[in-house]
């Protein structure tokens, strides 16, 4: 049902009623900013990637396949635009620097908030050990809740390489973790 | 199932991406094994608190920038229009019309005087012949050098003749 009312904006965004384009995008404006957001580490930058990836989106809406899946289209535009923007500026060395000190954490609980703050600049700092791909593939997966499948239509690989990358980058980060003691104690049962 | 291979999967089974079939086998292991089972859990902790990072730490547009962002892409972002375009559109097919044309060009200049000439058979120059001793003979068997149009008015009778010679030009 989803599907087809997509289909049916896409179709009148074809047709130059550009409010529908809006409509189109809504659902996915903060799952897009956000991918961007974590593979560049700066939020100006991922506006920027995601206004290029809007450009191109509307621009080659006209190629866009009735039926498949708008989501992983969109999001597949999102992540090349990404990829084309760190290229383009070098970023890989300077993400770490960069990401120091983004956004305060907002909680009433100080322990809690030091914790969240504990994690967030772990998880932060795990994300730029891992490759683009890793970084996308569990970006996708536990970030945007995306299917195995869809991921591997997002990123235009196999299954199982999906999975290969998935289990690495989920190492990696708890690999982070339990370097801090946050990897997740549970009493033995039994 | 032994320890080893539980754990090396243990990454896929708390994200449920391991195959059903070999699920029921690792939960069987699980079962057995206090340490499997300990770091099992450990590992979905794990995940819950990431994904519940991932999901409390988003960001999001403001309505403006957002509408703003949208706006642009519109704007800088127009369909491509494919450009009309004849068949063939390939570089070899329009080799290829090139070579046809070519050849067509070829059958005109070269093959068709060669075919003229055959055409000119001694049937067709005894035709030909013919044909102008028949002309001649008309042109001179007209000897009529001028005509003459006469206009005449049915209510008072008034005639108008004009005379024309041989090249239609009116004389006085």
């Amino acid at each position: 049902m989803w599907m087809k009312s997509e289909d049916e904006l896409v179709e009148k965004v074809l047709k130059r009623d550009h409010a529908s384009f809006e409509l189109l995008l809504q659902p996915h404006r903060q799952g897009l900013l956000n991918m961007a957001y974590r593979m560049t580490g700066n939020l100006e930058e991922a506006k920027e990637v995601c206004q290029e990836a809007l450009i191109k989106i509307y621009r080659y809406l006209n190629k866009f396949k009735k039926g498949k899946n708008f989501k992983s289209w969109i999001y597949k535009i999102t992540l090349n635009s990404t990829y084309d923007f760190l290229r383009r500026k070098k970023k890989y060395d300077d993400i770490v620097e960069s990401q120091k000190g983004v956004l305060p954490v907002v909680g009433p609980d100080p322990e809690r908030q030091l914790m969240n703050r504990e994690i967030k600049e772990k998880i932060e700092a795990s994300l730029q050990n891992l490759s683009p791909k890793e970084k996308a593939v569990f970006l996708l997966r536990d970030g945007e809740g995306f299917s195995v499948e869809e991921t591997s239509e997002v990123l235009g690989s196999s299954s199982i390489s999906v999975r290969t990358h998935l289990s690495r980058a989920r190492q990696k980060i708890r690999a982070q973790f339990e370097k801090i003691g946050l990897a997740g104690k549970r009493e033995v049962k039994g | 199932m032994n320890c080893k291979k539980v754990k090396r999967l243990l990454s896929l089974i708390v994200g449920s991406e391991i195959p059903p079939s070999k699920t029921s086998a690792i939960k069987a292991h699980l079962e057995k094994c206090p340490e499997c089972q300990h770091e099992y859990d450990s590992y979905i902790l794990f995940l819950e608190k990431t994904k519940e990072w991932l999901a409390r730490d988003r960001k999001d547009w403001e309505d403006r920038e957002w509408q703003g962002a949208v706006q642009k892409a519109i704007k800088e972002g127009k369909h491509e229009v494919t450009p009309f375009v004849l068949w063939p559109v390939k570089k070899a097919w329009a080799y290829a019309l090139m070579g046809v044309l070519a050849a067509a060009l070829a059958l005109l200049f070269v093959v068709r005087p060669s075919f003229i000439e055959k055409e000119k058979a001694p049937g067709s120059e005894v035709l030909t012949q013919t044909w102008a001793q028949l002309s001649g003979a008309l042109l001179e068997e007209s000897q009529q050098d001028a005509i003459s149009m006469t206009i005449v008015s049915k209510e008072t009778g008034l005639k108008i003749v004009w005379f024309f010679n041989r090249n239609f030009k009116l004389e006085d």
